[in-house]
């Protein structure tokens, strides 16, 4: 038996992904061993990053304020959407340097087993991007285009929508769920599916620049 | 003497690898055993229940972490030890390989597998790991039972044979458990069958897409075995044609699968489960064109396993380079001295394998040189008499016959 602050730390540290019992204890002596400012640094940023990191509004990638760093770049491109899983499946993306335009984040994908149905999804929130267009910055000081009171004065609209969910069945069928519903409620947007240059079964966030790079310039229409 | 039989002499124990030597310590009923098996046929000699399929056991275990008889850890050990272990030395091409499994019913982190002293996740996927083509009694249901145990086997096999068709069979594993759980909770939630159509639409085009390749594997495997079978059937002297055919349940075009799910929404819904698809095939055996499964003998359908396992056999050995080890358990009972003969005479000519019975005297040629004998002492617990040596070349089967 260890004195129960320890039991707790190891406990804490073995509920990280990839960390497992013998690891967590070697991280806990860790701690233990350096100084005192050492330990109040990582707490305060495990505290930080749960206070000041939410959502953004318009995409639902991490977003330190109301809107990402993404959204709020004028550079991009905002007719092109490109659909993820998880904040996690942007960087990955991001890093292949091969795309200009906005992501929206779904925050998972179809898993009957799991029951996350398309109401569990950020759906909703993407076909009425799709169809409306995103929301002008105010910070970025065009102000809107019509004084009418509403928030969604409506940008640019989008012309095309790439779903980048993982090549797995669960990805393939939200996939596919997605290009169902675009086809039908904004018939104009070309919908396409990133080229299976990934190797099935694999997750976006694992996959190396290169395949994923080549990936987005073969992607094809769904 | 054949073309064959010379081969395979100077090619002791087949193309590739083998067993060396099997330790055990406190595995069933071995306190210790210590056997140095040959490349050719070992014959596993007792009376009943002193160990001689425990030994087999032992020999899959070390080298699968397995036990071909759904086994806990604790039926694993000796009643009485608390952990046991049974490490194989594995020939290869490039040298010899240990293989070694501990069992502890009390450890948190299950069996400690290791290779040549390394610890390792998994034994399957080892490079150096032999084959184990096994032949129980209670396989039997392979060919008297229904086709759920037929598909497991014919997926093994593709496993072996076109190892590029793991993700296709993973994903339609999965994509089923999905849209099974939807209808279930379509079904739940009392929808109609429209609307559950449009919710079912993704995952019927995800299902069709691995179904169809799946099918597709599965066809090909069939057909890449089945002339190595019948030939391996009329070798041991099974009368007629044996056909081993693939019956599919669905189509190899994606869009026909998926028009046939969505032809079967309503009666899905109803019963809340998929009831299309290649979760519901099966692989015929027949013997001129009759089901061996309904018509065949006890010998004839020992026979048919034996010829299908000797068939695969030669298929995996073409397609890998290396031939699985046979373990045949009580393998002779039921088979009379000619069939007993020719099938000694077709294991002796190419690849190892330990078979099992009463009295080594039913194992036609068990004295000859090349060949290992395994007493298995009932009580004594360990291993005795144990000779063993290169293959000569196989005597003409049926010249063997007592
Ligand atoms: N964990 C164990 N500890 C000790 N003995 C065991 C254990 N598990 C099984 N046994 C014993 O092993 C014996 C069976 O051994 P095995 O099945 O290898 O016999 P066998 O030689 O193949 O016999 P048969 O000719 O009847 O097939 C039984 O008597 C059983 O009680
Ligand atoms: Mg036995
Ligand atoms: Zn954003």
């Amino acid at each position: 038996m260890q004195p129960a602050p320890i039991e707790r730390l190891v406990a804490a540290f073995s509920r990280l992904p990839g960390v497992g019992p013998r690891t967590a204890q070697r991280l806990t002596y860790h701690v233990l061993s350096r100084p005192d400012e050492d330990a109040r640094a990582l707490a305060t940023a495990l505290i930080e990053v749960k206070e000041l990191i939410g959502e953004c509004r318009i995409c639902f990638n991490l977003a330190e304020g109301e809107r990402c760093v993404i959204c709020e770049d004028p550079r991009r491109d905002p007719t092109l959407l490109c659909v993820v899983e998880t904040p996690a499946d942007v960087l990955p993306v991001e890093r292949t340097h091969e795309y200009r335009g906005r992501y929206h984040v779904l925050g998972g994908a179809l898993s009957p087993v799991d029951g996350v149905g398309p109401r569990d999804l950020r759906l909703e929130e993407l076909y009425r991007r799709v169809l409306e267009g995103d929301p002008d910055d105010p910070a970025r000081g065009s102000g809107p285009l019509v004084d009418d009171g509403t928030t969604s004065s409506g940008g640019p609209t989008v012309t095309e929508v790439v779903v980048a969910t993982n090549p797995t069945t669960s990805g393939e069928a939200t996939a596919l769920h997605i290009g169902a519903e675009l086809r039908e409620r904004s018939p104009q947007v070309r919908v396409s599916r990133l080229a299976s240059g990934l190797p099935v079964g694999a997750d976006l966030e694992h996959a190396d620049e290169v395949t994923l790079g080549r990936a987005f310039a073969g992607r094809r229409t769904i | 003497m054949a073309a064959v039989d010379r081969g395979a002499a100077t090619r002791p124990g087949g193309h590739g690898l083998h067993l060396g030597r099997l330790r055990v310590r406190d595995v069933r009923t071995y306190v210790e055993a210590d056997v140095e098996l040959g490349p050719g046929l070992t014959v596993v000699a007792g009376p009943n229940g002193a160990g001689k399929t425990n030994l087999l056991e032992a020999a899959y275990l070390a080298c699968t972490g397995r036990s071909f008889r759904q086994a806990s850890d604790a039926d694993l050990v000796r009643r009485g030890a608390e952990a046991g272990n049974a490490s194989a030395t594995v020939v290869t091409r490039s040298g010899p390989s240990v293989f070694s499994v501990g069992v502890d019913p009390q450890a948190p982190r299950g069996r400690r597998l290791r290779v040549d002293g390394t610890p390792v996740e998994t034994l399957l996927d080892h490079p150096s790991r032999p084959r184990m083509s096994v032949f129980l009694p209670d396989r039997m249901v392979l060919v008297k039972g229904g086709p759920a145990l037929r598909r497991a086997h014919l997926d093994q096999l593709l496993a072996v044979l076109r190892p590029s068709s793991s993700p296709v069979r993973r994903a339609f594993h999965e994509a089923l458990r999905q849209r099974n759980a939807l209808l279930g909770s379509l079904k739940a939630r009392g929808v109609g069958v429209e609307r559950a159509g449009q919710e079912l639409q993704p995952w019927d085009a995800t299902l069709a897409a691995a179904a169809a390749g799946l099918t597709t594997a599965r066809r090909e495997t069939a057909e890449a075995i089945r002339p190595a079978v019948n030939v391996r059937a009329a070798q041991l002297g099974l009368a007629g044609e044996l056909e081993i055919s693939y019956r599919p349940r669905a189509s190899e075009d994606p869009e026909e699968v998926v028009a046939a799910l969505a032809e079967r929404h309503a009666g899905d819904l109803e019963r809340g489960f998929t009831h299309h698809g290649p979760h519901r095939d099966d692989l015929a055996v027949r013997r001129d064109g009759r089901l061996i499964t309904r018509f065949g003998s006890q010998g004839e359908q020992r026979l048919s396993l034996l010829a299908l396992l000797l068939g695969e056999a030669d298929v995996m050995e073409e397609a890998t380079g290396s031939r699985p080890v046979l373990l045949l358990d009580d393998v002779m009972s039921e088979l009379d001295a000619d069939r007993r003969a020719r099938l000694v005479g077709l294991i002796r000519e190419r690849g190892q394998a330990l078979v099992t019975v009463t009295e080594a005297g039913h194992v036609p040629g068990a004295g000859d040189e090349g060949v290992g004998l395994v007493d298995v002492v009932p009580g004594s617990a360990v291993v005795a008499r144990v000779a063993a040596g290169a293959p000569a070349d196989a005597p003409p089967a049926d010249e063997d016959a007592a």
